[in-house]
């Protein structure tokens, strides 16, 4: 038994979809039309007859997770039918791992620099998808989408090592960043949890909330359970052991069951299935492939680039902008690379609701743009426009600059003749600044660039002005 | 020339050959209900589509020979239910491994034979709500055993080239071959894919073949072994397709079970048994009485623990959804499931529902499923041992003749699982055993059960064929 000393406990079960071309048991598709039930065959339908043939691609993911997990690899894969009656499964049996889970035991790492120990990882098939067609309470029938079923899902489950919503949120976030790296996990595709909470007013009676999809959600659903079961232990009543459901619409969860005991799904082994041995020497060599992780990949920007520290965080859990700083970071100054790639380069993708990959942008664009900026080709501004442009659709940078004749104004006369007329039309702010009021001059150099379509240097603008003003 | 040979030469049309074949095989169901469904549109389509590609298929392996399937056996487009009537309506959308084999060597599929529902039983008695109990062919008041009994009747019955396809989860192939005098292989496990076989106990099912002679078996079996990458199972031991069989008895080692010929065998059946040992001997074999009581004693709980555990799962998916029976949308999920499934279901399938299920439930499942699988590791070391020793093991098939229906019904359901006490040892183990009609006893037919190590098929058919033709 454990014992359990603080406010509130809380224990994930993740389960997330393995990003793989063919479902875990069967050739099916795991991606394509989204016709419900197209993408089927007699093995993911459950029909008399069919069998199960395992993915090994699967396979090797579930150990790239484990490895990165740093769980205990089994001596071989075996799996097991959990038996329960429910609509979405094609079988009333699920296929999934029980007495030997592929993955025993690791951890992961917390930003705050804590670490959540694993309990297991398995994989298993995800059952078919149920529609309803006027909503879940409401509808009076149940549509039923075979095209989920089968596809592959990987279980991680942690111990009950986490204090607060707000840690089970950045442990789902810590871990959504390592299926990212890894390569395993689609970040557009489906990531949910079940947890178990409880707090020490109740004597840590376990609720389980099933059903919550997403990190933003997981803060959301426990911040509402310990407060409920706080609210419950108050008014005097007991916290109930039994399982709810995250209702993330209205913001609440609500009870599914009671439970005193364990659920009871009569595992047996898959006799379709032949133990299959995980030979040491091919998980020697996925080790050595695995790629840098999110905290390698901090550590190197901070450390060997002199990152400060926000920065590198944000460029490392993210793939995409660590491969893109990683890239950029070659060819210009680190310093200015870092500040775009963190900054503007989300701005504008954001902007537009494109991923990276669907923008175009790649680290040539953004090499050649920062270049221009090094060497004072083209001013911050200019380079900002530019940036925005290229978010809308790709463009040659170098060209596009030329043609537009973006290029910074040095023309020493032309610049002077901006600041006059400014001057000029804003006597106020002038007298203002001779006072002794900065912002006043700020508000004249915008004036200036504002004639210059942004294109003027602006420390010679700077220049220009405070002589002409020092008169 | 026979007209086998006709129909290979081309000399007979083989659409019309077919034709007369599916009356013959229609009459004989008249009489002895050994279908539950004949196939005779996709049979004589299969003849038309010989007939155009002939030359496709001169020389195949079983060109113009006709091969049914028991009714576990998936054949596209025929109503496949394994006996069952919660799958009545059930047409299959693909061939069973088997029968693709079949068909692509020329063979041509008759139809569906039936069984105990989804092989819960050893007498065919134990049939799906509205299906027809076979009857004997020797005696029409009698049982021709189970589960595979359909498929050992016409075997012995069928007046045209025929060759069944049997299933082994327990002895249901050697039962009702004893029964109906005929030879029934039941192979390695794995050696045969389950690809399209409805099933009952995953880690102990086997396809086999049962024939009147040696000779067809062998045609059939060497047809449908090798390989599947559609059956995980499925053993990647090279093809063997047992050509150039020959008589091979001389020296080999046999060892008689002793505690296979207990009391409770009857009298009559241990004479036709010993008297076929002797003939063995007399053909060179050296014979030697060995002691298995490990596996006879275990063998029987064992088999049932876990082919229960396996089967209550299997049947988990006949709810009424997807195929097969539906009932009226009402209730809840539960409600409607439970609905189907007890109209459905015959009484032993809820009986094998029940206790599979209990057997796996946590509490017990330590207690039961855990340690039968502990134990049926320890039988396969006993046999396997004793292999060291033997060529091949005999013993009787049965404990009995094929007894009247009338007595079936007065047995226990524990009286009616002990007849399979000489079978389930093998088939437990996985290893191949054959049937061999060793004489008639009171008119009714006596088998001799010969099993030999994993793979060694080979062997037993050798030795059984000096009760070919016989």
């Amino acid at each position: 038994m454990q014992k359990f000393t603080t406010d509130v406990i809380i224990g994930l079960e993740i389960h997330a979809e393995l990003k793989t071309k063919t479902k875990l048991f069967c050739a099916c598709p795991t991606q394509g039309s989204g016709e419900p039930n197209s993408r089927t065959c007699a093995t993911c339908l459950g029909m008399p007859g069919s069998k199960p043939v395992l993915n090994r691609k699967a396979v090797e993911h579930a150990l790239r997770v484990c490895l990165a997990l740093d769980s205990g690899i089994a001596k071989e894969m075996v799996f097991s039918r959990k038996s329960y009656f429910y609509p979405d499964m094609s079988k009333n049996y699920q296929i999934t791992q029980y007495e030997l889970p592929i993955g025993t035991g690791g951890s992961l790492k917390l930003e705050s620099g804590k670490t959540v120990s694993m309990k297991r990882v398995h994989l298993e098939e995800d059952p078919a998808s149920l529609v309803h067609p006027a909503g879940v309470r409401e509808s009076s029938y149940v549509l039923v989408d075979y095209n989920r079923s089968g596809q592959p899902l990987i279980e991680m489950v942690t111990e009950p090592e986490m204090h607060s919503p707000e840690e089970a949120r950045d442990f789902l976030k810590q871990l959504i960043t390592v299926l990212d790296y890894l390569g395993v996990f689609d970040s557009s595709a489906i990531i949910k949890a079940d947890a178990n909470v409880s707090i020490r007013e109740s004597h840590y009676t376990r609720v389980e909330i099933k059903n919550i999809t997403g990190f933003k959600e997981i803060e959301r659903a426990l911040g509402y359970e310990v407060a409920r079961q706080r609210e419950e232990v108050r008014e005097g009543k007991a916290v109930a052991q039994e399982t709810r459901s995250w209702d993330s619409e209205k913001g609440a969860t609500f009870s599914l069951r009671k439970k005193e005991t364990e659920d009871d799904y009569g595992y047996i082994i898959d006799p379709d299935l032949v133990p299959i041995t995980i030979d040491r020497e091919y998980v020697d060599g996925l080790r050595s492939s695995l790629p840098e992780l999110a905290q390698d990949k901090l550590k190197k920007f901070r450390g060997q680039h002199g990152i400060e520290e926000t920065t590198a965080r944000v460029l490392a859990k993210d793939k995409a902008l660590a491969a893109m700083y990683e890239a950029v970071s070659g060819e210009v100054n680190p310093q200015l690379a870092a500040n775009w790639v963190r900054r503007e380069l989300p701005r504008v993708l954001n902007y537009y609701k494109k991923s990276l990959g669907e923008s175009g942008i790649t680290p040539m664009h953004m090499i050649s743009l920062l270049k221009l900026i090094e060497q004072k080709r083209i001013t911050e501004k200019t380079g900002q426009r530019l940036i925005e442009k290229l978010g809308e659709s790709a463009f040659d940078v170098e060209e596009y600059v030329t043609k537009e004749g973006l290029g910074v104004i040095s023309d020493s006369s032309l610049v002077e003749q901006w600041c006059r007329e400014a001057i000029k039309e804003a006597p106020g702010a002038a007298e203002e600044y001779r006072k002794g009021n900065e912002k006043s001059f700020n508000f004249l150099v915008g004036q200036v660039m504002r004639k210059a379509k942004g294109k003027a240097d602006p420390q010679a603008v700077n220049g220009v002005l405070k002589g002409l003003l020092r008169r | 020339m026979s007209i086998l040979d006709e129909v290979r030469s081309g000399k007979e049309d083989i659409v019309e050959y077919a034709e007369e074949c599916m009356q013959k095989a229609k009459g004989i169901d008249r009489e002895y209900r050994y279908f539950t469904a004949i196939a005779e549109e996709s049979a004589i389509g299969q003849a038309r589509e010989i007939k155009k590609n002939f030359q496709k298929y001169r020389g195949k392996r079983l060109l113009g020979v006709m091969v049914s399937a028991k009714d576990a056996i998936c054949v596209k487009g025929v109503e496949s239910c394994a006996g069952s009537r919660i799958l009545k309506g059930y047409r299959p959308l693909f061939d069973a491994t088997v029968i693709e084999r079949v068909k692509r060597e020329g063979g041509i599929v008759i139809g569906k034979t039936s069984q105990d529902e989804f092989g819960f039983g050893s007498f065919s008695v134990n049939v799906g709500l509205g299906f027809p109990i076979p009857l004997n062919p020797f005696d029409r008041g009698r049982s021709c055993g189970g589960s595979s009994g359909g498929a050992a009747g016409l075997a012995r019955k069928a007046d045209f080239p025929h060759i069944a396809l049997g299933e082994s989860t327990g002895g249901s192939i050697a039962a009702p071959s004893s029964f109906c005098g005929v030879f029934g292989l039941t192979p390695t496990y794995g050696k045969v894919s389950r690809y399209g076989l409805i099933d009952y106990g995953n880690s102990l099912d086997k396809i086999g073949s049962i024939g009147k002679s040696v000779e067809e078996v062998a045609l059939l079996q060497g047809t449908i072994e090798g390989h599947d990458p559609k059956d995980s199972t499925s053993l990647s031991h090279p093809h063997e397709g047992y050509k150039e069989l020959k008589r091979n008895v001389k020296g080999m080692r046999i060892g008689v079970i002793k505690e296979a010929f207990s009391d409770a065998v009857e009298k009559d059946v241990q004479k036709g048994v010993r008297s076929g040992i002797a003939r063995l001997e007399e053909e060179g074999a050296v014979v030697e009485e060995v002691s298995l009581e490990f596996p006879i004693r275990y063998s029987l709980a064992t088999y049932y623990l876990l082919a229960m555990s396996e089967s209550s799962t299997n049947l988990a998916r006949y709810c009424g959804m997807r195929y097969g029976q539906a009932g009226e949308l009402k209730g809840n999920f539960n409600e409607y499931f439970s609905e189907v499934r007890s109209k459905h279901f015959g009484e032993e399938a809820k009986r094998r529902i029940i206790l599979g299920t209990f057997a796996r439930m946590s509490g017990f499942r330590d207690a039961y499923y855990i340690k039968a699988a502990k134990v049926r590791t320890l039988i396969i070391r006993h046999y396997r041992k004793a292999f060291g020793k033997y060529d091949a093991l005999a013993s009787p098939s049965t404990p009995l003749l094929p007894p009247k229906f009338t007595d079936i019904e007065k047995l226990t359901p524990l009286q009616h699982y002990m007849i399979d006490v000489p079978v389930v040892g093998p088939n437990l183990a996985g290893l191949p055993h054959l049937n061999v009609p060793v004489g008639m006893e009171k008119g009714l037919p006596v088998g001799m059960l010969l099993i030999g190590d994993h793979l060694q098929e080979r062997k037993l058919l050798e030795m059984g064929m000096v009760f070919d033709g016989e």
